[in-house]
């Protein structure tokens, strides 16, 4: 239970009604869009950087936890409270600071959605190139909390390449600037460092974007394969053909199947396998480059192959990938997402992998795949009601972790670790490496009370 | 501290005395001739030149045990920067390694150790028709753990990023003799903290950079590098226009005459006085370079050429690492300043003029990135007021070459800088010991 001084301080700080207490209100705020679950005792809703590190000063003073929370489309339980605590909302944050187009930044408040963001700036020829699946609700700081990737991040790189600037709420409630409105801010990278945090280092309540002009054209070709391993081999041969795509997409028939029966598209219902590949660039330089992506499909016997050139053309192709993973949600409310990436070559191998661990643990997978780099989301769908299914759907989540580990891979290439994945950051890291990360933590938060419980696991350090 | 002979007999155990050169002995002396090992003027206690990354720990234990500062040293290329140094214990050479780890040309990403000089990369990596998009002043010589430790890009920048951006994990030895790794081998990967970034960019003041996973690009079709030579307000306008337009371009820089009139004989345009030098490189397919080449010519009524020179582009960016005979004799007399600036894009072109009114200054600039080159004579007096220009415009000033009574009097990194506190902080967090850099940076 909190202390009723410090709730009458957090009262103080940002006004009566942008507190919840109450239990139904906290029972909303125990939810993010992973399976993880946790209760915080207090919502806060701040409208200012001066706010936030009032609110962030008062959690130090009190010792009490403090999480940071935006849309909560988090897939790693990033966003809820594993020890309870004040969870800082940081909706009120909205707005769009400055849009500097001639310099290609614009200074974004956190809880500007990212789609809102892309909506105002494409009329100007602009870009934010990170393009997360959850772009309609998730926002900017949320991507910067996590790193997020998106499909586009192929050919343009994660959040982290685009951020140059922020202003972050430190654990004890005071502000700072990390780098600045240009791309050389003398000394440490501290932008790079913050991003991707996932709120355990602070709060970031202002961010200097790097913008980057919208391509002038774009071409999407779509086959569908009647084995995933020749899907996965398509995405092989481009790679090494020197097509530098947009995106490399694969969607199994598991996920086919969920999205036409949820939000028909026309896919045929007995196909393995579907490859999307996005090029852009100079309309001069697609042409060739979609050409040749479209004959390898063939060569490798797809069953068909379909380009699209248009804009109109173009959404209609991306319709089911993009439906993909509501889809999943709409048949199966309860899955774990499984976010493991590996290097490119050893695609095959892993999905026969996924395709044993599935049939091994009698679970079904949604498989939906940023192929192109290596980033594979497979979704374990799994009944709430049954312990046991959830026992196995977490032990092929576990076998998925440890072969992506062995090839050489990782554990999540953009949902972040969260609460679910520490168990398992000892598949990629030494003791070594987790000590150093926790020694970074410790400078920015000596008294672990951001978004403690997440991202690096308690029990290795305490045996240090 | 023990002893220094006690300290020098350790090390030597380490690597064995072909591999560690000291005041007193070892393969050769560090009295006369060796003077490539000076940073800042200042000999080393010694330089070892590790083969093995057990040796590198090995090393650091020692020189922790015996209070010895390091300093990580690859091809020597960019030893000038940072602030002068406190003493130096240990200069660590990474040159010895310089082997490819992995290279999986399939997957478009290469492990290499630090030692591997860039010039060497591109041979390996060319044999598969791939590319590090990474072109910084100095060159093929530099190693990629001196370039990932100096954060260095050249004009490709703007659209491939810089070290921070392609290095995609690391592996770096602690100052404990620890042998840590960070982040992964997969071009996407948010597990844990990125300390890839904290690392990039630290001047050796965190760690030794022992290996770096990087991303390749398919080498391009076709590559060509346009020229023409504008009227600032014009070049203004040009360069925004290119940089913030859908042409695709790969590097788009600019030259005050100081630095054309020195490479006149490889511009294939006529140089005016009061007029920049634009250099837009291109490329890619061959379809769409033909297309850049009709697109620039009517973009520029004026005149734009194609350089025939293939190097073209090397020697834009030697402007901003002088290499040349004159600028070799301004250095020797301690004459020679270099500052790098950090400027928003719209402040280039300004920068670039007032820059040229100083008499005898050259000036490069990497219009898509808003890196501004500025090279000439060792007057503080100017330094100050090109630094206050980029102060004034939301940017920054980092003296990148000087003497170090320059040094002295101009802060390398700035008057003051930002979150020292804190960097001294994870410094101290990942160094204890405070051996590492000796204080170059933080």
């Amino acid at each position: 239970m909190l202390d009723r001084r410090f709730l009458r301080s957090l009262t103080k700080v940002v006004g009566r009604p942008n507190v919840l207490a109450e239990p139904a209100d906290i029972v909303l705020y125990s939810y993010d869009s992973s399976s993880a679950t946790g209760r915080p005792d207090v919502v806060v809703f701040p409208a200012s950087t001066e706010e936030v590190s009032r609110v962030v000063a008062l959690c130090a003073q009190h010792r009490v936890p403090f999480i940071a929370r935006g849309a909560g489309t988090n897939l790693s339980g990033g966003s809820i409270a594993v020890r309870g605590g004040v969870i800082v909302e940081l909706s009120r944050l909205n707005k769009v600071l400055e849009l500097d187009l001639a310099n290609q930044r614009a200074v974004v408040q956190p809880a500007v959605v990212n789609l809102e963001l892309q909506n105002l700036l494409a009329p100007h020829g602009f870009q934010f190139c990170p393009d997360p699946a959850s772009q309609k609700a998730s926002t900017i700081g949320g991507n910067v909390a996590e790193n997020a990737g998106g499909p586009h991040c192929l050919k343009y790189g994660v959040t982290t390449n685009h951020v140059i600037g922020l202003t972050v709420v430190m654990p004890s409630g005071e502000v700072r600037r990390f780098g600045s409105g240009v791309l050389d801010t003398p000394g440490y990278d501290l932008v790079g460092l913050f991003v991707g945090s996932e709120g355990t280092l602070g709060i970031a309540t202002e961010m200097v974007l790097k913008l980057r002009p919208l391509p002038e054209a774009a071409q999407v070709v779509l086959a569908l394969f009647d084995t995933l391993e020749a899907a996965g081999e398509a995405v092989s041969q481009i790679i090494a053909a020197g097509i530098v795509a947009t995106a490399l997409e694969i969607m199994d028939r598991n996920t086919i199947r969920a999205v036409e029966v949820s939000f028909p598209t026309g896919l045929p219902m007995d196909v393995e396998a579907m490859l999307l590949i996005e090029i852009d660039g100079l309309a001069e330089a697609i042409d060739r480059q979609a050409a040749r992506c479209a004959e390898i499909c063939r060569t490798l016997h797809a069953r068909s192959v379909e380009v699209g050139k248009t804009q109109e053309e173009r959404t209609k192709l991306w319709l089911a990938r993009r439906s993909a993973f509501g889809a999943h949600a709409r048949i199966s409310p309860a899955m774990l997402v499984n976010d493991a990436t590996v290097p490119r070559t050893r695609l095959p191998e892993v999905l026969r992998g996924i395709q044993e661990a599935e049939r091994k643990h009698r679970v079904e997978i949604g498989k939906v795949f940023h192929a192109g780099d290596g980033n594979l989301h497979s979704n374990i769908l799994y009944d709430r009601n049954d312990p046991e299914a959830f026992h196995r759907a977490e032990e092929a989540s576990r076998e998925i972790f440890e072969l992506a580990a062995r090839v050489g891979g990782t554990i999540t290439g953009e949902h972040g670790v969260g609460v679910e994945k520490t168990k398992h950051m000892h598949l990629l890291y030494s003791p070594q490496d987790l000590h150093a990360m926790w020694q970074v933590k410790r400078v920015f938060d000596p008294l672990n009370l951001a978004n403690p419980g997440k991202v690096l696991p308690e029990e290795a350090e305490a045996s240090q | 501290m023990s002893s220094p002979t006690a300290a020098l007999e350790h090390l030597e155990r380490v690597v064995g005395p072909a591999h560690l050169i000291t005041a007193t002995g070892g393969a050769a002396t560090l009295a006369e001739g060796v003077s490539e090992y000076r940073v800042d003027g200042q000999m080393p206690l010694a330089v070892a030149h590790p083969g093995t990354q057990e040796e590198v720990a090995a090393l650091l234990r020692v020189a922790r045990e015996h209070g010895l500062s390091v300093l990580p040293r690859g091809a020597g290329r960019h030893m000038h920067f940072g602030s002068v140094p406190g003493p130096i214990g240990l200069l660590l050479s990474l040159a010895r390694l310089n082997q490819v780890v992995e290279y999986d040309a399939n997957d478009l990403t290469i492990t290499v150790q630090a030692g591997m000089t860039l010039g060497e990369l591109a041979r390996i990596t060319g044999a598969n028709r791939q590319v590090l998009p990474l072109d910084p002043p100095g060159g093929e010589a530099a190693t990629i753990g001196g370039v990932a430790a100096a954060n260095l890009a050249g004009p490709l920048r703007m659209r491939y990023g810089a070290p921070r951006d392609l290095a995609l994990g690391l592996r770096v030895a602690l100052s404990s003799g620890e042998v840590i790794r960070t982040g992964a081998r997969t071009v996407k990967n948010v597990a844990g903290y990125d300390l890839t970034k904290l690392f990039v960019g630290s001047y050796g003041s965190l760690g030794a950079i022992l290996e770096v996973t990087l991303r390749l690009i398919p080498a391009p079709e076709e590559r060509a590098l346009f020229v023409a030579s504008l009227a600032p307000a014009r070049a203004r306008e040009v360069a925004a226009a290119l940089v913030g337009g859908r042409l695709d371009i790969a590097t788009c820089d600019l030259l005050n005459h100081e630095s054309a009139k020195g490479m006149r004989l490889f511009l294939p345009v006529t140089l005016r006085p009061e007029n920049v030098v634009l250099c837009v490189g291109v490329m890619g397919a061959s379809e769409a370079v033909a297309r850049q080449e009709r697109e620039l010519k009517a973009l520029l009524p004026e005149g734009v050429a194609r350089a025939e020179v293939q190097d073209l582009g090397k020697r834009v960016r030697d402007v901003a690492y002088p290499r040349s005979r004159e600028g070799e004799e301004a250095k020797r007399r301690d004459e020679l300043s270099v500052l790098r600036l950090s400027v928003p894009l719209t402040a280039v072109v300004d920068l670039l003029a007032t820059i040229s009114a100083e008499p005898g200054w050259k000036a490069a600039a990497w219009a898509g990135d808003g890196t501004v080159y500025a090279v000439g004579p060792a007057e503080v007096r100017v330094l100050m007021r090109l630094r206050g220009a980029a102060e004034k415009a939301g940017g920054y000033a980092v003296l990148e070459y000087g003497a170090p009574e320059l040094k002295r009097s101009f802060p390398v990194w700035g008057e003051s800088v930002a979150n020292l506190d804190l960097m001294r902080a994870l410094r101290r967090s990942l160094d204890p010991s405070e051996t590492m850099g000796c204080g170059r940076l933080v």
